[in-house]
C-alpha cells in the first residue's frame, strides 16, 4: 500500500530551484534511505514530502490524497518529521519536549490524558531517556537532542517517519539502536524515509536507496543494487573499496588521485 | 511548588491592587477604601476611589496584563527570549500612528485613535519580522536591529507630528508618548477592555502552537502548526494588545520583557501555562510601578514607564549579555 507518493516533485526556496524534478514512491512497511553530496536537496525533500514547503511543481499524495487538501495537524498525525536540528530558546526538559509530539492528537484546549503519557513514555524507553526525562533539553549534547526529537516523533505514534539525518551526532552505539528502532517500526508497517550520510548505516537501514545529485535523482533502486562500489564511486566521486566483514560487507570509499572535484551523474 | 507559586502570584496581585487603591493625593485609610467599594464612604471619598482609583487600577492592571501577554506569545513566536514590544518598536510604532491621529483627526473622529495605534503596531510588527527573519528562523542581533530601525522611524515620525501640532492638541500627543497612566478615565478602562480580552482569548487559544514554535518553525510545521496562520494571528493580536495599551497608556517599557522570564523561573517555558500567568504578573507588576512611580518623589508624579525601564535595562543586559 502506498502511503506517500511523489510525481515530479519539484521546490526550493526565493528564486532558486533546489529540488526536481523527483518521482518517489514510499510504501507502509518499507523504508527508503535518502543518500547524495551536500547541498544535493535532501533536506528540501523531506520538507517537500512532509508538506513544510509548498511544491513549485508536481504533486505529494498522502494516502492517495493531494497533500495540500489535508490540514497541517491531520498530515502530523500521520507523518512523524524528525527535522535536522533543533532550536532550544527555552529550557524544556525531555518530557515536555518528547510531549510535543502529542500535539497534533490534541485539541486547542485539551490537556494531555493517560493515552498520551502512555505515548510518551513508552518513547522515552525506546530511545533509552527514560531515566533522563526532567533533564533540560538545552544542556544536552548534539548527540542526545537527536535522541529527543527520533522520541517526540515516536510519541506521535505516526504511520510515516520523515527523518533528517536522525544519526548526526550519535556515537556507533546509539546508531545501531536507531537502525534497530526504525527496523522494528518498519516491520509494524510503518514507511520511512531517512536522509544519511553513512553509506554503511543506510545500507544496514534502508529497503530502497535513492540518491540525489544537484536536486536530481542520481541513481535508485533496492539497497543491494545501488549500495555498491561502482554507483557509490560514481555519484560521489570517489574510489569505494567493498570489504567482506562478519555483519555484511563495509563500504570503504578513499579519494580519486587528481579528480577530486569530479562528480559525474548516474540515472538508474 | 507551583500551586503555591499561584497562591503567590494572586496575593501579589491583590497587593498591588490594594497598594494602587491606597496611593494618590488625598490621604485615604484602608477603612476609607474599602468604604467606597462597598458604598458606605462618604460622596468625596467615593468620588476619589471610585472615579480616579479604581480606573487607574484597572488600566494598570489591563496594560499590564496586556503588554506581558504580548511578550511572552513574541517570545516563544520568534523562538527569541529578547522580543519584547517595546524593544521591537511594536510600541514605538503603535506610538507613532497615535500620535499622528490625535493630532490630525477631527475631534469627532478622536475614538479612532486606538484602531490607529492598532494599525501602527501592527505595520511595525510586520516590519520587524520582515527585516529580522532570516532562512533559520530570526536571529537575535537582527531582531534587536530590526527593533533599532523601527524605533528610530516611529520616533521620528512623533517627533515631526509634535512639530507640527497644534496648542490645543499637543498634551493628548504628548501623552502617548509617555508611559504613564495620569489621565486614567473609566471610558479608558472600559474602551481597553475588548483591546485586551479578545487578543488574549486568540493568544490562549494558540498557547499549544506558541509552545511548538518555540522550538523553530520547521520544528512546528512537522508536528502540525500552521505556521504562517498562527503567526499571522498572534503578531495581530500581539499588535492589538500593545496598540490599545498605548492609546490609553503612552509607552510603558520593559513589561513584556521582564515578565515572561520572571514566570518561566517559576512555572517553565509552555506557554500553555504561561500565558494566563505572565497576564497576571505582568498586571500585578505595572500597578505595583505605578504605586512607586507615585510615592517615589514626595509632591511628584513619575510616569511609570521611567520604573519599568528603571527594572528592564538592567534585565536586558543581563539577557544580552547570556544570549552572546
Amino acid at each position: 500500500m502506498s502511503m506517500l507518493r511523489a510525481s515530479r516533485l519539484c521546490g526550493g526556496y526565493g528564486p532558486r530551484q533546489v529540488v526536481g524534478p523527483v518521482d518517489l514512491d514510499i510504501r507502509a512497511g518499507t523504508c527508503v534511505g535518502v543518500l547524495g553530496p551536500n547541498g544535493a536537496g535532501k533536506s528540501t525533500l523531506l520538507r517537500l514530502l512532509a508538506g513544510i514547503l509548498p511544491p513549485r511543481d508536481g504533486e505529494v499524495l498522502l494516502l492517495g490524497r493531494s497533500l495540500l487538501g489535508w490540514r497541517r495537524r491531520e498530515v502530523a498525525r500521520l507523518v512523524g518529521f524528525v527535522p535536522q536540528s533543533l532550536s532550544v530558546a527555552f529550557p524544556l526538559t525531555v518530557q515536555e519536549m518528547v510531549m510535543q509530539g502529542r500535539a497534533p492528537h490534541l485539541g486547542a484546549w485539551q490537556p494531555a490524558g493517560p493515552a498520551d503519557e502512555a505515548a510518551v513514555e513508552a518513547a522515552l524507553v525506546e530511545v533509552g531517556l527514560a531515566d533522563r526525562r526532567n533533564v533540560g533539553v538545552h544542556t544536552m549534547s548534539g548527540g542526545e537532542r537527536q535522541l529527543v526529537l527520533l522520541a517526540r516523533a515516536l510519541a506521535g505514534q505516526p504511520r510515516l517517519l520523515l527523518m533528517d539525518e536522525p544519526a548526526t551526532g550519535l556515537d556507533i552505539r546509539h546508531q545501531l539502536d536507531l537502525v534497530d528502532t526504525v527496523r522494528r517500526l518498519v516491520r509494524t508497517g510503518v514507511g520511512a524515509v531517512v536522509v544519511l550520510h553513512d553509506w554503511n548505516l543506510a545500507a544496514r537501514l534502508a529497503d530502497g536507496v535513492l540518491i540525489l545529485q544537484e536536486g536530481r535523482v542520481a541513481a535508485r533502486g533496492a539497497s543491494g543494487e545501488i549500495m555498491v562500489p561502482e554507483v557509490l564511486g560514481e555519484v560521489f566521486g570517489v574510489v569505494v573499496d567493498r570489504l567482506p566483514a562478519p555483519g555484511g560487507p563495509v563500504l570503504v570509499p578513499r579519494a580519486v588521485p587528481h579528480a577530486r572535484s569530479q562528480q559525474p551523474t548516474v540515472e538508474g | 511548588m507551583k500551586r503555591s507559586a499561584d497562591a503567590v502570584l494572586v496575593l501579589a496581585l491583590l497587593t498591588a491592587a490594594a497598594a494602587s487603591l491606597l496611593t494618590g493625593g488625598a490621604a485615604l485609610s484602608p477603612r476609607q477604601v474599602a468604604g467606597a467599594l462597598i458604598g458606605t464612604a462618604s460622596p468625596e471619598v467615593e468620588a476619589v476611589v471610585v472615579s480616579l482609583r479604581l480606573p487607574r487600577l484597572a488600566l494598570a492592571l489591563l496594560v499590564g496584563g496586556a503588554l506581558a501577554l504580548a511578550g511572552t506569545a513574541l517570545q516563544s513566536l520568534l523562538a527569541n527570549p529578547l522580543a519584547d514590544p517595546f524593544l521591537l518598536g511594536i510600541s514605538g510604532g503603535g506610538a507613532a500612528a497615535a500620535t499622528l491621529a490625535v493630532v490630525a483627526l477631527p475631534a469627532a473622529a478622536l475614538g479612532a485613535v486606538p484602531l490607529a495605534a492598532v494599525a501602527g503596531a501592527t505595520a511595525a510588527t510586520t516590519l520587524v519580522w520582515w527585516m529580522a527573519r532570516g532562512p533559520l528562523g530570526t536571529s537575535s542581533t537582527r531582531l534587536i536591529l530590526a527593533g533599532v530601525a523601527v524605533n528610530a522611524a516611529a520616533s521620528a515620525v512623533i517627533l515631526l507630528v509634535l512639530a507640527l501640532a497644534s496648542g490645543q492638541r499637543l498634551p493628548g500627543a504628548l501623552a502617548v508618548t509617555m508611559g504613564s497612566l495620569a489621565n486614567a478615565s473609566p471610558a479608558a478602562a472600559w474602551w481597553l477592555l475588548p483591546y485586551a480580552l479578545l487578543p488574549a482569548l486568540v493568544l490562549l487559544h494558540h498557547g499549544r502552537d506558541l509552545g511548538l514554535l518555540g522550538t523553530g518553525e520547521e520544528s512546528a510545521a512537522g508536528l502540525g502548526v500552521d505556521v504562517p496562520v498562527v503567526r499571522r494571528r498572534v503578531f495581530l493580536a500581539a499588535a492589538a494588545l500593545c496598540g490599545g495599551a498605548v492609546a490609553f497608556a503612552g509607552v510603558i517599557g520593559f513589561v513584556g520583557l521582564v515578565t515572561p522570564h520572571l514566570c518561566r523561573l517559576v512555572w517553565g517555558p509552555e506557554p500553555r501555562r504561561l500565558l494566563v500567568r505572565a497576564g497576571i504578573a505582568g498586571a500585578a507588576l505595572t500597578a505595583l510601578g505605578d504605586v512607586v512611580a507615585r510615592r517615589l518623589v514626595p509632591g511628584a508624579e513619575l510616569p511609570v514607564g521611567v520604573v519599568t525601564a528603571v527594572l528592564g535595562v538592567p534585565f536586558f543586559v543581563v539577557l544580552l549579555r547570556r544570549s552572546a
